[in-house]
């Protein structure tokens, strides 16, 4: 099924604010990936490349009526899974099925908002480098530069014909891959396996199905924290401010979240109860990378999709800011 | 490009996951099967167009395209695997193969390795596993989801090596 000529008709309707040709043309494939992404039932095997590792996992993804089940199941080392639906997460993983804490509510439509491609054109030089096959699919290919040191590049092979996403790296300056996934096996559409949505219903998830009411789920509510970062780099913007669970904590969690439309840094304020020795230190897995940092009473922790020494920054500048 | 990813290739076996993979490998024939995607990968990355299904074709054809492939490694280190991989049938011997190469690794392959790894960070410098709940609150939120769906979802659940040690404990097994 053609959808990309639909797609282009409806989308370009939505951009807003492009100027070269290529640089919109670019933003269009994007959107089309991000709708493709959650409108398109597809399965298919991928494999995500990070610092020493590769692993290979299984992804299937399906899309009905207004709802949308997913399911991610690793196929290397110990078994992992990941199950979503209409924004609730379950986690499998150390043999047990778990509720993720999740945000529900997320918007499903624009996919991308407005304001994240206005960043993206702010921070980043965007063009296509032509066609490539992925998985035996054709791909067009776009690169998402950054105007400065501060993020990673991005670079993308979007299905011609769907408009799924089918492989995408983060580089870093020096033109390494901090991360990398590609499809190795794609089924676009057709006959889908759903058996599997209501195997995990059975499967424990806590006696709840999916198909049943979930478990109610705390909702952050959006706030004024206080805090601040003074050191964000150019064309990061405050997309959410938060006060949230999270697993594993006893009190709540202050998440502030920026983004500069390709990449978003999550800054976390919570009270210091650990009382741990941590050693204050940066942390990597492919793209993201983490920091904490324990000021006065409260444990500070940033992580997002940039360089090692933009995490640093921004960390060394959060400060209280409120009464 | 082509040196960082045999590079890359050869690092993801140059730990202690090479026996972890062997072993695997001897018993579950899913796993075989993801081997032999696993060398798709690399066809997909290096030339797009020349993908095949048949193992040991792409393990003889590797080894032909060799000089470009492998120019940091030494000749004999070359002789060695050329010989291995051409008597390979599409099984565990072809796992031997790539094993053995990672074996092999030479020493000028190690510190350009070791360049891309400082170039990055330190590989000892992984986030932990407790670390995930934070990856995951971030995850929600993050573009990479909009744009690469769940996929990137899968660097949210990390596991350790240790964890990778069959320690399961029957009485705390639950319904899956």
């Amino acid at each position: 099924m053609r959808l990309s000529i639909a797609l282009f008709g409806v989308l370009l309707a939505v951009v807003e604010n492009v100027h070269a040709e290529d640089r919109s043309v670019s933003l269009d494939w994007l959107e089309v990936a991000a709708f493709a992404g959650h409108q398109t039932n597809y399965s298919g095997i991928f494999v995500y490349q990070y610092d020493n590792h590769v692993e290979t996992s299984n992804i299937i993804h399906v899309s009905e009526a207004d709802s949308e089940f997913e399911k991610l199941e690793s196929l290397d080392g110990p078994k992992r899974e990941i199950i979503r639906h209409d924004g609730q997460v379950w986690s499998y993983t150390n043999h047990k099925m778990v509720q993720m804490e999740s945000q529900q509510g997320r918007g499903r439509f624009p996919f991308l908002l407005p304001e994240q491609l206005s960043a993206l054109n702010a921070s980043y030089q965007a063009k296509q480098l032509g066609v490539e096959r992925v998985a035996g699919y054709d791909a067009q290919v776009i690169l998402f530069q950054p105007k400065d040191n501060l993020r990673y590049t991005h670079k993308m092979w979007v299905h011609t014909d769907s408009g799924l996403l089918l492989k995408a790296a983060v580089l870093t300056e020096k033109n390494h891959v901090a991360e990398q996934y590609a499809f190795t096996q794609l089924q676009i559409g057709g006959q889908i396996d759903r058996s599997w949505i209501k195997l995990s219903a059975s499967a424990g998830l806590q006696g709840k199905g999916l198909s049943q009411t979930p478990i109610a789920v705390k909702n952050g509510e959006t706030i004024n924290s206080g805090w601040v970062a003074d050191m964000l780099p150019t064309g990061f913007n405050k997309t959410m401010e938060i006060l949230r669970t999270m697993r594993g904590k006893h009190g709540p969690v202050t998440q502030i979240v920026y983004s500069d439309g390709l990449s978003a840094i999550s800054i976390f304020i919570e009270a210091n109860d650990r009382d741990e020795d941590d050693v204050d230190g940066l942390s990597s897995r492919g793209a993201l990378n983490l920091s904490h940092k324990v000021k006065d009473k409260y444990l500070i922790t940033v992580v997002g999709e940039v360089p090692p020494h933009t995490v640093m920054q921004v960390l060394d500048s959060v400060r209280y800011n409120g009464k | 490009m082509k040196h960082k990813i045999s590079a890359l290739m050869d690092g993801e076996l140059f730990e202690d996951d090479v026996g972890v993979v062997l072993d695997q490998l001897k018993r579950d024939p899913a796993t075989r099967k993801n081997w032999a995607a696993y060398h798709l990968i690399g066809d997909v990355l290096r030339q797009p167009d020349h993908i095949h299904s048949d193992l040991s074709a792409k393990v003889r054809e590797r080894m032909q395209d060799e000089p470009t492939m492998l120019a940091p490694r030494s000749y004999s280190v070359r002789q060695k695997m050329r010989t291995i991989a051409l008597s390979a049938a599409a099984s565990l011997s072809a796992v031997g193969v790539v094993a053995w190469m990672s074996l092999q690794i030479s020493p000028e392959v190690a510190p350009q390795m070791a360049m891309q790894q400082t170039a990055l960070r330190p590989v000892s410098m992984q986030i932990q596993p407790k670390s995930d709940d934070y990856l995951i609150a971030h995850q929600e939120f993050s573009p990479s989801a909009d744009v690469n769906g769940g996929a990137s979802y899968i660097r949210t659940v990390s596991y350790s090596i240790d964890e990778t040690t069959h320690n399961k404990n029957p009485s705390e097994k639950q319904a899956k």
